[in-house]
Formats: structure tokens, sequence, C-alpha cells
């Protein structure tokens, strides 16, 4: 076996520029081939870290009707002993308790429907990091009272700015319809267009003062120490507490699962059909190396090399050619993620904001994980597999009193 | 008792076709230590021979035995096996193996009977030395010249210590002064050894030193003359 090593690696060098090439076409193909996934990794990391981490955290509770009807007097039932437990568990990093209504933002020219949040500042912060979206303003400072925070969007259209007013109107949780004048802290901008433009964030002891019910609590958002004990964690919750809606992310956006799940798949698929034309190459060069050895072939087929050693030896030429240009194209590949991952890539050149109307940032940062990068290498294993098998036929076919005279 | 013995040997090619009778009805025998050559014009039928000898080619009728055992009807992979044990094989365009160096190639029947490697290095050197090419040994065949590459073409069909060594015209590409190199160390091999050798060959030089010449014309055996030879 050691000797078959030998013979197929310095074999591979006996044509330097024919091989040379084909390794060449194969780095520029992975290299190519895993940046481009690299990116696409990068918008889904960021959408899922964005709708993870700054939207919809690990584990929501609801009502259960709430999430299904949205209605304002569907509480979630007990908030206190829930808000005990969640600062007591160990599982827990933080959350963020919210009170939701839907209701009208009007100005004198404009009036426009939105979700009013009642937030605790420090919570949201800790929570979804909210506060890095201020665009304009502050945090909820610099207004002592009823201060709003709007997003860029909404503000535009309303034509408002910080220390604007406008006039908030909803429904109490008695059914009566209540305004409130509100004043702008802060404006914020998300990379998600359709939320920037129907969200607007009060402080919830202000919005509970007009509810009627001190603690009016819609939803609890849970971000966890361990994103893995995501599942383990719902379920204790669900077993917990029954009468509410415990939800958690895949649950709640079984898209961002599908997507994260398909992405990957996808992408070797892609990967795969770069290989299988890299692969032709491959067969090709390897059939012109037996075709050119052909006294050389039978010459070892005569003094005994048996088939399945010559098979062996074709075999091996194709994977050790294939495997240097796979090499190449990864170092190449991962090299380059590795040093933009550091800066990311802005689209903002290409894109603009358009991005933003899909929920996603013109700041990506390339990635590309382990496995991605195993599966690469099975999947040029079997590539180069497939390749060898008409030449190395081609070899065993080869009748050697014939071929140990051919010219 | 003949180490080879042919019966009614006969290879006819193309035969639904355009049939070419080969080989007709040759009955050999050769015993152990012989250092014959088959000659003849092109076309009559040496190479074909040869190739049945060494068992790279079935006879259309008749049987070869060699060492009593009869290899006309062995499987392909078993018939590989006994080529890498039992002959070996000098060619005319020598056809080492040309990313191996000289020792490599020496080695490499080894290697595929699975010897020993300190018993294979031994050998190979010992075998090197006895060709004249002890400083050459870590050379490609690129570095060598035609009758250096010979030289280690012998050596290496001597590797495997085989019943007998089966030569396809080795002289052929050689200049006189290789060639008679080359012919002198076999020669020796021959007598010291007693190697069986079997040549085909047109050239003289290998008819003068062979102690038996047959005549190969149209496939037919015409003469077949034990030549009384000086030792060396």
């Amino acid at each position: 076996m050691a000797l078959l090593i030998k013979i197929a690696w310095r074999n591979i060098w006996r044509n330097p520029s024919r091989s040379l090439t084909i390794i060449l076409a194969v780095v520029v193909g992975l290299f190519a081939g895993i940046y481009a996934s690299s990116i696409s990794f990068g918008f889904v990391d960021q959408r899922f870290e964005n709708s993870i981490e700054r939207f919809i955290s690990h584990i929501q509770l609801h009502n259960p009707d709430f999430v299904h009807d949205g209605e304002g007097f569907q509480l979630v039932a007990n908030p206190g002993e829930k808000i005990n437990w969640l600062d007591t568990s160990s599982a827990v990093k933080t959350f963020s308790v919210r009170t939701r209504v839907n209701g009208i933002v009007a100005t004198a020219g404009v009036t426009n429907g939105a979700i009013i949040v009642g937030i605790d500042p420090a919570q949201e912060k800790a929570t979804t990091r909210f506060d890095e979206w201020l665009k304009e303003g502050s945090y909820f400072e610099g207004v002592k009272r009823n201060p709003i925070l709007i997003g860029s969007e909404l503000a535009e259209k309303m034509h408002v700015g910080i220390n604007s007013r406008i006039v908030l109107t909803f429904m109490d949780l008695e059914g009566n319809i209540t305004s409130a004048s509100f004043k702008v802290a802060g404006i914020f901008k998300t990379i998600d267009k359709p939320f920037d433009e129907s969200n607007v964030f009060v402080l919830r002891s202000d919005l509970v003062k007009y509810l009627a019910v001190p603690e009016a609590v819609h939803e609890i958002a849970v971000l966890l120490k361990d994103p893995a004990q995501v599942k383990a964690v719902g379920d204790a919750m669900k077993l917990r507490w029954p009468e509410t809606s415990a939800r958690t992310w895949y649950e709640i956006s079984p898209e961002l699962q599908y997507l994260q799940e398909m992405t990957g798949q996808m992408l070797l698929v892609f990967i795969f059909i770069i290989l299988l034309g890299l692969g032709f190459g491959i067969l090709n060069t390897m059939l012109m190396s037996v075709f050119e050895r052909t006294r050389e072939i039978g010459m070892l087929m005569a003094i005994g090399m048996n088939k399945r050693r010559v098979f062996g030896l074709v075999l091996l030429e194709t994977i050790f050619l294939s495997f240097t240009g796979a090499i190449g194209g990864m170092v190449t590949g991962v090299t380059l993620v590795k040093l933009s991952a550091n800066k990311g890539i802005d689209f903002a050149s290409v894109a603009g904001d358009s991005l933003a109307d899909y929920g996603y940032g013109s700041l990506v940062y390339p990635s590309v994980s382990t496995g991605f990068v195993l599966g690469i290498t099975a999947m040029v294993f079997v590539i180069a597999v497939l390749a060898a098998i008409y030449p190395a036929l081609k070899a065993l076919g080869l009748v050697p009193a014939e071929a140990v005279r051919k010219e | 008792m003949p180490i080879i013995s042919t019966q009614g040997l006969t290879k006819i090619y193309n035969e639904r076709i355009v049939p070419v009778t080969a080989l007709n009805n040759v009955s050999l025998d050769f015993d152990a230590g012989e250092f014959t050559a088959i000659i003849g014009p092109s076309g009559s039928g040496k190479t074909t021979l040869l190739n049945m000898l060494g068992g790279l080619d079935k006879p259309t009728s008749g049987s070869i035995t060699i060492n009593g055992l009869e290899i006309t009807g062995m499987k392909e992979n078993r018939l590989m096996d006994y080529r890498l044990r039992n002959i070996g094989f000098v060619f005319q365009s020598y056809n080492l193996i040309p990313v191996l160096t000289a020792i490599e190639n020496v080695s490499f029947i080894m290697l595929l009977q699975k010897q020993p490697r300190n018993v294979i290095e031994k050998r190979a050197i010992e075998l090197l030395e006895q060709v004249g090419l002890a400083d050459r040994i870590h050379s490609r065949p690129g570095e060598l010249s035609g009758g250096q590459q010979q030289r280690v073409a012998v050596a290496r069909a001597l590797a495997s210590k085989p019943n007998y060594v089966l030569a396809d015209e080795p002289t052929a590409n050689l200049d006189t002064k290789s060639a008679f190199t080359l012919l002198d160390i076999m020669e020796k091999l021959n007598h010291e050894e007693k190697i069986t050798l079997i040549f085909s060959t047109h050239d003289q030089r290998v008819i003068e030193r062979a102690r038996r010449v047959i005549t190969l014309v149209d496939g037919t055996v015409t003469t077949d003359i034990p030549v009384e030879k000086q030792q060396v």
C-alpha cells in the first residue's frame, strides 16, 4: 500500500502543467463555492441572530388566546409568579416583560396604525439590546413625561422628530377608547423595515396607567444562557404553566429553523454541482494519463500486479489530484472567509437599504462551519472515486501482451 | 523433468473473421538452466510463444505445463499471482516505472510478493551490484542510459527468484557496447545461478551466446538446435 501511494503521488507530477491546471481549476471552483456559501451563511446567521436575539428571543410566554386573537384583555395569567420563577431560574439569562396594544399613532396631519409596546427599558436593553437600534435621540431619557421611541420609517412618514408630540389612541382593557400624548425621545432604525413602520415603544409603567390594569402583561420574552436548552426549558415551562402558552423560537418562527437547515443543505448541493463539473475535468485528465501509460500499465499487469492494485493505483492518483486541489480551495476559501469575517462585507453600496425590506442588514459577516467543510471533504472524495472509475476500468481492460508492445 | 513443457500449442487470432495462425502445434520442452534463443522472421510467432510461456496469453488449443503445473486453464487472478512468483520478464523497451528509482523498481516485485522489508532492500542492492549498477541505485530511469535501464530491468526480473526469465528482444534498443554488457551479465547469471533464460531475438549477438536455438517460421518450429558453448 505504501508503495502504491508513493507511485500514485509521483505519477501525478509526471506532467506537472496538466496536473496543475486541473488542481487550479479545483482550487478556484471550491474557493468560489465556499466563499459564496459563506456569504449566504452570513446572511442566514445575521437573520437568525437578529430574529432570535434582537426580536423573538428564545422563548415567549403569552395567554394562549392572545397568540391567536391579539386582544388587549388576553393577559398572561399570574405574571408575578412567572417573573419570580424566571428571576431565580439558572437557565434564564434575562427576560423582558411587555404590554402590547394595537392602536393609532397620530400627529396633526398624519395618522397611522401601530402596535404600542410598553417595556421596561432595562429589561428590554438586556434582552434585545434594543438601545443599540437608536439612530437619534436617547433611550427614554431627556423626556420626563410619556417618552416614546418611534421607528425611523414611521417618523419620516409622520414628519416627526425628537421632542415632537404624537398622540396614541387605543382601547383600554375595559373596552374604552383612550388617548394619550407622548413625546418622541428617540428614533430607532432596525434592519426590519416593516417592524420599524409598525411598532412604537413606551414605558410600560406609562402604558399600564392608561389600560387601568397595573399588572397587564401580554408578553414575556425570555433569553436563555444556553440556546441548546431551548427545548428542555420550553417543555419545563409548558409543564409548569399549562394555562400559559410557552412557545420556543422555532414554534414562533418555524421558517427560521427551516431557513437554517435548508440553507446548509442547498449550499452543499450547490458545491456538489461545482464539483461534479470539475469531476469531468479530473476524469479527462486521468483518462489521458491512463492512455499515455498503456505500456507501463501493461507491464505492471504482466509482471504480476493484480487488477485490484491497478484499480487502486488509478483511484489513489485521482484522489490525490482531487484532494490537492480541494485542500488548496478549502484553505483559500476558509482563510478569506476568516479575514472578511472580522470587518464584514457591506452590501449597502450594491443593495442600498433594500435588504432591510426583507429583514436583512447590509453588513454581512461571512461564516462557514466545520460541518460544512467536512461535508465538502466527503463530496470531494465521492467525486474523486466516481471520476476514477472509468479511467480505472480502461486500465483494467488493457491486455498486458498487447499493451507492453505499444509505442 | 523439464521445467517448461508445451504440448501442441496453437494460437489463432481473429478466428471468426480472418483467422491468422500465429502458432501451429508447437511442442517444446525447456530444462532448468537453459539459455535458449527463439529466432525467426517478423510475424513468425516468437512473441506469441513468449506470451504463452509467460501466461500473458491463452492458446487456442494445447497446453503449457510449468514445473508440473498446467497453467493454460488458470483463472486470470491466479495466473497474475503465478507470474509474480515464478516468471521474470525483460521487455524490449525496458518498461521500468519512471517515477521509481532503480532500487525501488527492483524492490517493487518483492513488495508485491510481500517479502520482509529487510530482505527486500538487501536483495535489491545485491542484484543491482550484480548488474554493475551499485553506484546508480537512487537514479530514476530518466537519468540512466538505455543499457543501464535494461540492466535494471534484468535485476527486476530476477528479484522474484523466478523459475525462468523471458526476454523479448532485450537488446533491440541497445548500442553494441550496452548489448554486450547486458549479454555478459545474463550469461553469467545463467551460468552461476542456473537461471533459465528464454530470449526472442533477431540479434545475432544473442544467438551466438545461446546454447539452444529454436527457429520459428509461420508459427511452426522448423529447427531446434542445441549449441555447444564454451563455459564463461
